[in-house]
């Protein structure tokens, strides 16, 4: 009778050490545990349409009379009429900006050539397939394959511009 | 008692857990295992990480063929200024050097520095028939003067004539436009010289804006409204100066998108043709 009785007391110790070192493991294991989150890598997406469709320089910086005629011709134009317009040129750079990086790498009479041809190509309404896109999808045409000086780098419709 | 053995059976396994796993992990870092991690990497195209596996076996253990597959680790994974490097330091007695010799060669070639593959192929060292077949080929890739065509073509065998004939024929007459002709056809027809450059669309959008400003201002200018009648014309006059500027910078671009379909399609040749080198197989 002692015997059993020592024996059932052995047994209710095992079964007590045996819970509390299960439930011990338990309890600190949950609280210092890896969530989903950060196992995989939880990414912050935002799913808001991105408000930031030029990133306009506002500034009145030049260098020479002609580019500071025309800068104050494409602000006057982006804060009366573009940006309430809203985003509607299909190309990178707009044509308003086009038109301003032209003067800098040429002068105001190419530049105005350059801009009324650009004009023209944006008139066409078969675009295409005859540009390259740029990451944002827009038409990727820059002013240096137009200031005619050689070599051209020809970049391919298939290629995808990098914003930046 | 069960239980008990339960227990002893989970603790001991804890216990030495490390040490297994430490014993596993020299077993991996083993000599003949880095090899065999390298091989396998190679033959699944993980060439980057072939190449650092490679390396590092050649560290503990020199070995020809692998450091001929460095080079070719990195030549395919276009890093061929270090595939270049790699296959230079292969030593003369290696059974791989002529093969070595050829893939530095060729890794020159894919550097695009077509100047410096001519030199380094102008030494007095004798060449093989297909590094002369590249040295030809190299010709096509930039504006220096052509050997007569016989001399061209005489190391290409009678299947590559054909093609070679044509890549030929076609640098020394590419059929590119001539910007002062597009400029002019755009002077006596607005929007001709778009045409004349493949740019249908742009053509027949010059046409009708530079046609539609003109006939504002005849109008306009007709019904008295001069100032209408000068804006309309002064806008008109920009599109048309506009357009014939804009013809010469587009057969401009045509020609150099000849260019750079013309480069493409050799480029593709070539990579089909692996540059002339007959391909070791190490995974098969």
């Amino acid at each position: 009778m002692s015997k059993s009785s020592s024996a059932s007391s052995r047994v209710r110790v095992m079964k007590f050490l045996f819970i509390t070192i299960f439930v011990g493991i338990f309890l600190l294991d949950s609280p210092f545990s890896q969530t989903d989150w950060e196992s995989w890598n939880k990414a912050e997406n935002n799913y808001q349409l991105p408000n930031n469709f030029r990133h306009r320089d506002y500034s009145f910086d030049s260098d020479n009379p002609a580019k500071f005629f025309v800068k104050s011709l494409t602000n006057t134009y982006w804060f009366f009429i573009s940006d309430v317009d809203g985003d509607n040129c299909p190309f990178s750079p707009s044509c308003s900006s086009f038109f301003v990086q032209s003067v800098e790498e040429t002068n105001i009479a190419k530049a105005t050539l350059m801009f009324f041809d650009r004009f023209t190509r944006d008139l066409n309404i078969f675009k295409k397939g005859h540009y390259p896109r740029t990451e944002d999808g827009y038409f990727y045409d820059p002013p240096v394959l137009y200031s005619l000086n050689l070599p051209i780098k020809y970049l391919p419709p298939s290629e995808i511009i990098n914003n930046e | 008692m069960n239980k008990i053995l339960i227990c002893a059976f989970t603790f001991t396994s804890i216990l030495f857990a490390q040490e297994n796993s430490k014993s596993l992990l020299n077993d991996l870092h083993s000599v003949k295992n880095i090899k065999a991690f390298a091989d396998y990497l190679f033959c699944s195209n993980d060439y980057l990480r072939a190449a650092e596996e490679y390396e590092r076996y050649i560290s503990f253990e020199k070995n020809d063929t692998a450091e001929f597959k460095v080079g070719l680790s990195y030549s395919r994974i276009g890093n061929y200024k270090l595939a270049e490097e790699k296959f230079n330091s292969i030593s003369d007695n290696s059974i791989f050097n002529s093969s070595a010799e050829l893939e530095y060669y060729k890794s020159i070639f894919q550097q695009e520095d077509y100047r410096s593959f001519r030199i380094i192929y102008s030494d007095e060292k004798p060449k093989a028939n297909d590094l002369r077949k590249l040295y030809n080929l190299s010709f096509l890739f930039t504006e220096d003067k052509f050997p007569p065509k016989e001399e061209f073509i005489s190391p290409f065998d009678s299947l590559e004539r054909p093609d070679v004939n044509d890549f030929y024929d076609f640098r020394i007459e590419p059929p590119y436009k001539n910007p002062l002709a597009a400029a002019l056809i755009s002077t006596l027809l607005p929007g001709g010289g778009k045409i004349y450059t493949g740019e249908y669309g742009d053509g027949i959008v010059a046409f009708i804006a530079t046609g539609l400003f003109a006939f504002l201002s005849y109008d306009n200018f007709k019904a008295n409204h001069d100032f209408r009648g000068w804006l309309f014309a002064g806008l008109g006059t920009f599109f048309y100066a506009g357009n014939i500027y804009g013809s010469y910078a587009s057969a401009q671009i045509y020609n150099a998108r000849i260019n750079f379909e013309f480069n493409a399609r050799l480029n593709l040749y070539l990579s089909e043709k692996n540059y002339f080198i007959s391909e070791i197989k190490f995974c098969e």
